[in-house]
This record gives structure tokens, C-alpha cells and sequence, in this order.
């Protein structure tokens, strides 16, 4: 393009020529902004398009995913409330050990659950009843999900003294890790949603080796 | 390549065709010497007035239709901007300005923030400006609220600070139809974030309290019920969503107790 200077009589003889190529010049111009216009155009586009669609794809107030996060919320809410009580006053040190690690590991997930609802401009608490989400239809009895505890069995569990605590949370706790991975596994099926899947793969390994360590605990605790 | 064929007619097209737009150049054509200068200088001043003249009307016509047309598409785009921002906020409308749309509402925390504040814990009996408080001072123990029915009153002291952790507390009238009972124990059942009971001297049969907001009711039919609880359970925590409702005080009674020492040292 920068092409080498060329002698004045040179071009002074190429200007009859000259509105030839005028008549381009302004076209061009406008074909400049033709193609500015159509950039900003492009931009905005893309701009709304990437604007929209998360909130297009996102979960929904009826989905699974919104189901799965407040229901296991609710779910992991009464291990961590079992947990405690076991971590506070049970007789084996291995089975405090076990009862904080669940309690703390499930509370962080509720609030990785709870994140996602507020991130999808969800509400913790759904329209519909609980479980509703899950389509295998499982039973919720007195507000209670798969594998929860009765309100009489938290105040038994409170209410026990001694290896008595660690027998019934060893045994209320498998209960409801049962009824967890049941959950989990309905979320599973239904979900395609990356992170969704991602923490509920990570629920299910942690709760399918916890049930085999409170197993074990289960004949230590026995034995008294 | 710019020093290459200095001279010669095969090189000229290109020289005008660069020189062009910028033809504003310089018309001092008598200062370029030879082809020793390599860049820069070949925008030579070849324009003439006559150039401006016809090319207008040409360009005129060519540009209005792509104009009108993105004009067109842009406003189009801003109408899908527009429509995404309107849609955006009326979906996922805060969780106050929902609450605050619930028809007979209190909305504590705007009308008199100052009862809410507090400096710390405080034990023993406290005294509450609104019946049944709705937050403010409390004391260190927090009533058990993992959708805990109880069926006897409770001290205002230890629910205020369930209030505090994201709790919806119910409250009735004891003389409340039994059925009616049962009605609003069904919403809290097994609901984390959820303690019902009876309360003395109510000036109507159904309360709702979360902290800074209260309503109250005629009957547990009442569909505001269900909006009070979506609305402001768990977001209305003062303390974030993953303040405990467990570990609290589970003992009915109007007297608040003192936090015990551990019953049982564990034995290991």
C-alpha cells in the first residue's frame, strides 16, 4: 500500500481520473460506517443474547434443580441437627469424630445449595410441596422426607444418656443417609445441570462411604 | 516493496487509488522530488474541487436503505435489551420488595429500625415494644427451630433470636380451633427455619413474625400465610442462611433460661 511517490506531472495527468474514483470515496466512507454500525448492532446482539440466555436456562421456580436444593437443605438441616447432639454427648470418640464431620460437611453444602437459589433468583422455600420435584412420587409423612427423623425420635435422641446416644444416632443417621442417596439419586436422573451434578455426585460418595463407617461403628457401639 | 519500480504507468493506479480518501493531502506537489521517498509520501494532492460535487448525490442514495435498516435492527435490539433488563427484575424481584407487597404487612425494619438494634446478648427477661417482638435485644440461647410445634408458649427472649437466624415463628391465640392448629403445624413440620406456638394475649388469632416483619391474621386459610413464610423464611436472616436453627433451647415455657453446662462430659 505505501507505494513509492510518483512525480507530480505524473499525477497531476491522472486527474481526469479523478472523479471516477470520487465517486467511490464518499461510498466507501459510508461503507465505513455501514460496517460500524452493523458491529454495534453485532455487539448489542450478542450483548442481549448473552444477557438473556442464562436467565432463559437457568433453573425455575418448579424445576428439579430448585427441588433437589431446598429439599436437601431441609434434609441435610436434621443430620446436622443429629450430629450435633451426637458430637456434643455421645460415649465413643469415634463416633463424635464421624458426628462433626457429617455436620460440618453437610451445613457447607446447604450453603452451597442455598447459594445456587439465590444465584437462580429463587427463594428457599418453594410454591409446591416438598418432594414434589421428584417424580418417582416418594412419600412425605408429616412433612418428613425419605429418611428423616420423627420429632419423636429427635427428642429420644436428646432425651438418651450414654452408648444410648451413639446407638440411636448411629442408627437414625444410616436411616438418613438411605433416604439421602435415595434423593440423590432421583436429582441425578433428572438433572443436566453441571454443577448440580457435580455436588450431588460428591454428596453421594461422601454418604455411601459414611454408611459403611457407621456401620462399623454400629457393631463398636453395640458391643457398649 | 515501497522502493521497487520507482517509475513507470503499471504503479500509478495504486498511487491514486491510496491517495484517495485522505485526498486532502497536500496540493504542494512540488516538493516530492523524484522517487527516492519511499512511505508517506505518496498521497500526493491530486483533488480537485470537482470531486466533492457528483459523488454526494450518489452516496445519498446508496446509504439511506442500510441506515433505515439498522436503524431498525437497533432498535429492535435495544427492545430485546429492554425487554431482557424489565424481565430480569419483575422474575426475580427481591425478596423484600415481595414481602412488602404482602397486603397488611409490618414492615418493622423501615417503620422503626431503632427497636431492632441491639449492642450484644443480653440474659434474663427482656421487654419487647411489639406483641410478639419481632426482634432487638435476645438472649444467647436461640429457640430450637428446625420446624419445631410446640405446644405450650415460649419465651420471646430465645424465639427473637430464631428470628435473627432466618426463622418464621408462628404464633396463635391458645383458644385457636384446634383444626386450625393442626392447619398451620402442617407448614412447619419437619421445615427447618420453622417454630410454631401458642401465645397469650394476641390481639388477633394468627401472628407471623421474621425478623423486622410481622402479620397478623384471622384465620390459617389465609393465603398470606404461605407468602409471608416463601418470602421471608430463611432470607430474612440477619445472620445469612446457614445460621443454625438446631442446638437451640427445645423447653416450652415464658421464661428464658440460662445456656447449661454440657450435662454430659463425654467419657472417652
Amino acid at each position: 500500500m505505501t507505494a513509492p511517490a510518483t512525480t507530480d506531472s505524473e499525477y497531476d495527468d491522472d486527474l481526469p481520473a479523478a472523479p471516477d474514483q470520487g465517486g467511490r470515496a464518499p461510498a466507501s466512507r459510508y461503507g465505513v460506517l455501514t460496517l460500524a454500525i452493523m458491529l454495534v448492532v453485532g455487539l448489542l446482539l450478542g450483548y442481549a443474547g448473552g444477557l438473556l440466555t442464562p436467565r432463559l436456562t437457568r433453573p425455575g421456580d418448579a424445576s428439579v434443580e430448585a427441588g433437589f436444593a431446598r429439599d436437601m437443605t431441609t434434609h441435610h438441616a436434621q443430620a446436622v441437627e443429629m450430629s450435633l447432639i451426637a458430637y456434643r454427648s455421645a460415649t465413643l470418640p469415634e463416633v463424635r469424630q464421624i458426628a462433626v464431620d457429617i455436620a460440618t460437611g453437610q451445613q457447607g453444602e446447604i450453603g452451597a445449595m442455598q447459594t445456587w437459589l439465590r444465584e437462580w433468583g429463587l427463594s428457599p422455600t418453594g410454591s409446591k410441596p416438598p418432594m414434589a420435584w421428584m417424580s418417582d412420587g416418594a412419600t412425605v409423612k408429616d412433612g418428613l422426607m425419605p429418611g428423616m427423623a420423627t420429632p419423636a425420635q429427635m427428642t429420644a435422641l436428646r432425651d438418651a444418656r450414654g452408648i444410648e446416644i451413639d446407638r440411636q444416632f448411629l442408627t437414625l443417621m444410616y436411616n438418613h443417609h438411605l433416604g439421602g442417596i435415595h434423593m440423590i439419586d432421583a436429582a441425578l436422573d433428572e438433572t443436566d445441570n453441571a454443577e448440580v451434578v457435580r455436588v450431588a455426585q460428591t454428596m453421594k460418595a461422601t454418604q455411601q462411604t459414611e454408611l459403611n463407617n457407621l456401620r462399623q461403628l454400629q457393631a463398636q457401639a453395640a458391643k457398649g | 516493496m515501497s522502493i521497487s519500480t520507482p517509475g513507470g504507468p503499471e504503479r500509478r493506479p495504486s498511487v491514486v487509488s491510496t491517495g484517495k480518501k485522505p485526498a486532502a493531502g497536500r496540493p504542494a506537489s512540488g516538493a516530492k522530488a523524484g522517487s527516492g521517498k519511499p512511505a508517506g509520501s505518496p498521497r500526493a494532492g491530486g483533488k480537485g474541487p470537482r470531486k466533492p460535487v457528483t459523488p454526494v448525490k450518489v452516496s445519498q442514495g446508496r446509504a439511506w436503505g442500510p441506515i433505515a435498516l439498522f436503524v431498525a435492527v437497533g432498535v429492535l435490539v435495544a427492545g430485546i435489551i429492554g425487554y431482557g433488563a424489565w424481565a430480569s427484575f419483575q422474575g426475580s424481584k427481591p425478596w423484600d420488595k415481595r414481602a412488602n407487597a404482602i397486603d397488611g404487612i409490618s414492615n418493622i425494619r423501615k417503620s422503626d429500625p431503632e427497636s431492632l438494634k441491639y449492642e450484644s446478648h443480653k440474659s434474663g427477661p427482656l421487654t419487647y415494644k411489639y406483641s410478639p417482638p419481632v426482634g432487638g435485644v435476645h438472649n444467647a440461647a436461640w429457640q430450637n427451630c428446625m420446624g419445631d410445634v410446640y405446644d405450650a408458649p415460649i419465651a420471646s427472649e430465645h424465639a427473637v433470636h430464631s428470628l435473627e437466624h432466618g426463622a418464621v415463628w408462628i404464633t396463635y391465640r391458645p383458644d385457636l380451633p384446634k383444626d386450625q392448629v393442626d392447619k398451620l403445624a402442617g407448614k412447619v413440620r419437619g421445615v427447618e427455619k420453622m417454630l410454631m406456638s401458642p401465645y397469650e394475649g394476641l390481639d388477633k388469632p394468627i401472628s407471623l413474625q421474621a425478623w423486622g416483619y410481622q402479620l397478623k391474621v384471622d384465620n390459617a386459610d389465609d393465603s398470606r400465610i404461605d407468602e409471608f413464610i416463601k418470602d421471608l423464611r430463611v432470607n430474612a436472616s440477619v445472620e445469612g442462611p446457614t445460621a443454625l436453627c438446631n442446638t437451640g433451647i427445645t423447653a416450652t415455657g415464658t421464661t428464658p433460661r440460662e445456656l447449661q453446662q454440657q450435662q454430659q462430659p463425654p467419657t472417652q
